[in-house]
């Protein structure tokens, strides 16, 4: 493999905390942000989802300043930032939030690199689903009320356009997508980006998807999504028998990554390397999980990264609390790992499947969890499926975490891992 | 309605898209460009307007607008 990277900087947005430090105490805490909501498009149903509420891009950049660690943020970056927000839909401000959290965090105001050796990798696809409905109304009333952004806005790579502008990025930027795994794609192609030398230093932003009535329905009707039950909310519930579907969670995470190399140069601390990751297809159009092919993938991870099997001390798992891709993952793990050492939990239980997103807000989990030295509750498992592995139950585990691996796995036959390592 | 009604919703949706302006700084002697407008901040003006005063111009209509008070005088012609 080419020279080491490394993550230098972490961002978050989502419904337990709007930044990392606050993201972090609700992951201590095993806080869950699912909430009972009611469906407009459909006669006002109950629904599950963990939704972002009360943010405000103004507000989130005071709260910037001061926070620990994080380089203050300077009035003209302050105000480039809101200059690009300013007129975007909220999947948008919250990502400039996050990248900017991460860019802080990197030191890149104080300790700059040249605009066009930075890049960004936007994870996601479908992004604007609720974005066009919400529209679609006006259009039918008068298309010339459409918003005046709406032909840049109802494209994904808006997410590219307005962080570079806001940041000034210059260098190579996409949109990448993976399904469920498009979190881990960017990060994998940012990190790729940084060993051909493309870039010096990358985002990768896993990007928020928020679900049209349509597609939430559809989803419903593959049978994937968990309902309510009564007011009660149980679920979602990984690992656990009584498990009963996945609940969309809106959340937006960024991570800074570059060469262990040019952190070093450039004096940023690593919080962790990036030493291995992989994706493997199944070659398979529907939703179905293979067992062989999330082994492969984390296989080819483990390999790649130099590290056996055995090596492995939490596995922050893609597990999505439906049954068949739960088990999956859990036989896929036998086979990779060995051993029931490895502590295994899953962040949606916290924040539910956030989608587009999930691979970078799980990373970023699993990095603060490997630096704060605790692996975080999933709070409603009682009575874990499966035998024989060491499943975090509701209260958070306290130990070191030297090698992790965090997986994310996507409709369409889409496998990923991550292996870091201690910096 | 009258101009000053007219300039009163210009001036509205012009704060509205532009943060940084104040609305003591929105004259009707003025211009967007020199209020610091793109050309993206001014079709987004110019839609929310012809929405608040209910009115539809085309595209077209705009090749001679290139103040507030050219701007005004057009929508008072359709509201």
């Amino acid at each position: 493999m080419t020279e080491p990277v490394v993550v230098t900087g972490l961002g978050i947005v989502s419904p337990i905390g709007m930044d990392v430090a606050s993201f972090t105490r609700s992951l201590r805490a095993g806080r869950c942000g699912v909430e009972v909501v009611t469906d407009p498009a459909h006669d006002d149903e109950p629904a599950l989802l963990a939704p972002l509420v009360g943010f405000d891009l103004a507000t989130a950049l005071d709260g910037l300043d001061g926070l620990d660690g994080l380089a203050g943020l300077k009035p003209e970056l302050r105000r480039e930032v809101l200059r690009a927000g300013h007129r975007s839909p909220i999947t948008i401000q919250a990502a400039l939030s996050a990248a900017t959290q991460a860019w802080l965090e990197a030191e890149l105001p104080t300790r700059p690199v040249p605009g066009d050796r930075v890049g960004i990798v936007v994870g996601g696809n479908n992004l604007t689903g609720a974005y066009a409905f919400d529209q679609y109304d006006t259009y039918l009333r008068e298309p010339m009320y459409l918003p005046a952004r709406y032909a840049l806005q109802v494209k994904d790579t808006d997410h590219v356009g307005t962080l570079s502008q806001a940041l000034g990025i210059t260098g190579e930027g996409y949109t990448v997508g993976a399904s469920s795994a498009s979190g881990n794609a960017a990060v994998m192609h940012a990190a790729r980006m940084i060993g051909c030398g493309a870039v010096d230093v990358c985002l990768a932003v896993g990007a928020m998807s928020r679900l049209d009535p349509p597609e939430r329905a559809a989803l419903a009707k593959l049978g994937v999504l968990a309902e309510p039950d009564g007011t009660e909310v149980e679920a979602p519930r990984p690992f656990d028998r009584e498990r009963s579907g996945f609940v969309p969670g809106e959340a937006v995470a960024c991570l800074v990554l570059e060469s262990r190399t040019g952190a070093r140069r450039r004096g940023s601390l690593p919080l962790v390397e990036l030493a291995g990751y992989a994706q493997a297809l199944d070659g398979n159009s529907l939703s179905d999980p293979s067992v062989a092919g999330e082994a492969r993938a984390m296989n080819t991870a483990l390999a790649q990264a130099g590290v056996s099997g055995c090596r492995v001390d939490y596995v922050n798992a893609h597990a999505t609390a439906t049954p068949a891709g739960d088990d999956a993952e859990l036989a896929a793990l036998r086979r990779v790992l060995g051993t029931g050492r490895p502590w295994i939990n899953s962040t949606k239980a916290l924040v539910g499947h956030t989608l587009s997103a999930a691979g970078a807000v799980e990373a970023v989990a699993t990095v603060v969890q490997m630096r704060g030295g605790f692996i975080h509750p999933n709070p409603t498992l009682r009575h874990p499926v499966g035998d024989g592995y060491r499943l975090v139950g509701a209260t958070a585990v306290e130990t070191t975490i030297d090698c992790a691996l965090s997986n994310s796995f996507g409709f369409g036959g889409f496998n990923s891992c991550l292996v870091m390592l201690r910096a | 309605m009258n101009e000053h009604e007219v300039f009163e919703v210009v001036r509205d949706k012009t704060v509205e898209v532009l943060p940084e302006v104040a609305p003591a700084e929105v004259s009707i002697d003025g211009s967007l460009v020199d209020l610091g407008a793109n050309s993206i901040d001014r079709v987004d003006i110019v839609t929310l307007s012809m929405e608040e005063l209910g009115v539809t111009i085309p595209p077209t209509e705009f090749a001679d607008v290139k103040d507030l008070r050219s701007l005004v005088t057009l929508l008072e012609r359709y509201a």
